[in-house]
């Protein structure tokens, strides 16, 4: 049930385009850290995802399949 | 009403009813299931101890009564609870959905168990009152004292409180987005403005486990999501569909596994005590398998944790 619940990647956004080649998940480039943040925030509130910091510019958004409580 | 000649004798059997339902009634009182909370739920579970204590009490009476078609009737009647747990499951499983921090399976079966169980005790104590009964009514209403203490005793599992000490801890952030409460590092938070909601409005407490029972307890995915749903239940949580990443977090400390558990909750209180007793008082599961775990790691680490 909601114990382990199984990330999705649904969407990317970053600063810096070559740290992101390809995949199945949508790729939005922004031009700095404070609009890539809106981004991110925006796309999660709409789409429900949890949004994760890589550290190198890049924002990845995953949906958890089941509803969990993280 | 005394009369040991008649074929039925009725002392026994309202004495047996009135501990066996008064068993099953002293469990009503709302407290580590929060569950029933509206009249319409005690109504179903007087219902139930009426039926339950009436089925316990009356099985000796009417054995001695020699009307062995009752008894069998009786039994047949008892078998009919164990859809009771079936039943409560379905309707907490079918709950688990609407909530935004779910019990988990393992708090809910053992809720189910627990409600399973308290019917078939009440039956039991209606049953050996009403054979203590039978041959001294004045014993009888002893022993069901007794029993109805006793069964009281040994149904109630232990509490975390027990077994973990719930103490409070500094909500932080580590490398940018790591979210700690105390020394536990709980989950990576990537916006911003969650994060800030995190440090100004968010509690945190730090749970050591206090022997090697309670240490198991908490390794134990399902008790510390039956933690958060208990914690968020207490103080409330700020978190709304849309918000997935702000809610209760309850995990181990990972990387050491040093058996210290962290948990972090936006809540609508602010309110630390109510928190920490909140967590005290969740039940502590039967459903993890591990019974004691001896942490090797402790002896070296304990002083940090």
């Amino acid at each position: 049930m909601a114990d382990a619940p199984t990330p999705v990647m649904f969407a990317i956004v970053t600063t810096n385009k070559d740290a992101v080649i390809g995949g199945m998940a949508p790729v939005f480039l922004a031009p700095n850290e404070i609009e890539r943040d809106r981004i991110a925030m925006w796309i999660c509130r709409i789409t429900n995802a949890i949004a994760h910091d890589l550290h190198n510019g890049t924002v990845i958004l995953t949906v958890n399949q089941a509803t969990s409580s993280s | 009403m005394s009369g040991s000649t008649g074929p039925i004798n009725w002392t026994p059997m309202i004495i047996g009813f009135a501990a066996g339902f008064i068993s099953r009634v002293i469990y009503l009182r709302t407290g580590q299931t929060r569950n029933p909370g509206y009249p319409s739920g005690y109504i179903t579970q007087l219902a139930l101890a009426v039926i339950a204590a009436m089925i316990g009490s009356s099985v000796l009476v009417s054995l001695l009564g020699k009307e062995f078609t009752a008894a069998t009737f009786l039994t047949l009647a008892a078998t009919q609870f164990f859809n009771v747990r079936t039943q409560e499951r379905k309707t907490l499983e079918q709950e688990e959905d609407l909530i935004l921090v779910p019990r988990g399976a393992g708090y809910i079966e053992g809720i189910a168990i627990t409600y399973e169980a308290r019917n078939f005790l009440a039956m039991l104590v209606a049953l050996a009152t009403s054979a203590v009964a039978e041959w001294n009514p004045y014993a009888g209403a002893v022993a069901g004292v007794v029993f109805v203490l006793f069964g009281e005793m040994y149904m109630s599992g232990p509490r975390v409180g027990e077994l973990i000490d719930v103490e409070p801890a500094e909500v932080k952030f580590e490398k940018g987005s790591l979210l700690y409460a105390g020394p536990v590092m709980l989950i990576e938070v990537g916006l911003q403005d969650s994060r800030e909601r995190y440090l100004k409005e968010g509690l945190a407490v730090v749970l050591k486990p206090r022997n090697p029972r309670g240490e198991a307890a908490l390794w134990n995915i399902a008790q510390r999501q039956a933690i958060a749903h208990e914690a968020a239940a207490a103080v409330g949580v700020q978190k709304d569909v849309g918000y997935p990443e702000q809610g209760v977090v309850c995990r181990m400390a990972m990387p050491q596994g040093t058996g210290v558990a962290g948990l972090a909750i936006i809540p609508v209180e602010h309110n630390i005590d109510k928190l920490i007793q909140a967590i005290k008082n969740v039940p502590v599961l039967e459903s993890g398998k591990w019974l004691k775990i001896r942490n090797t790691k402790n002896r070296k680490e304990h002083s940090h944790g």
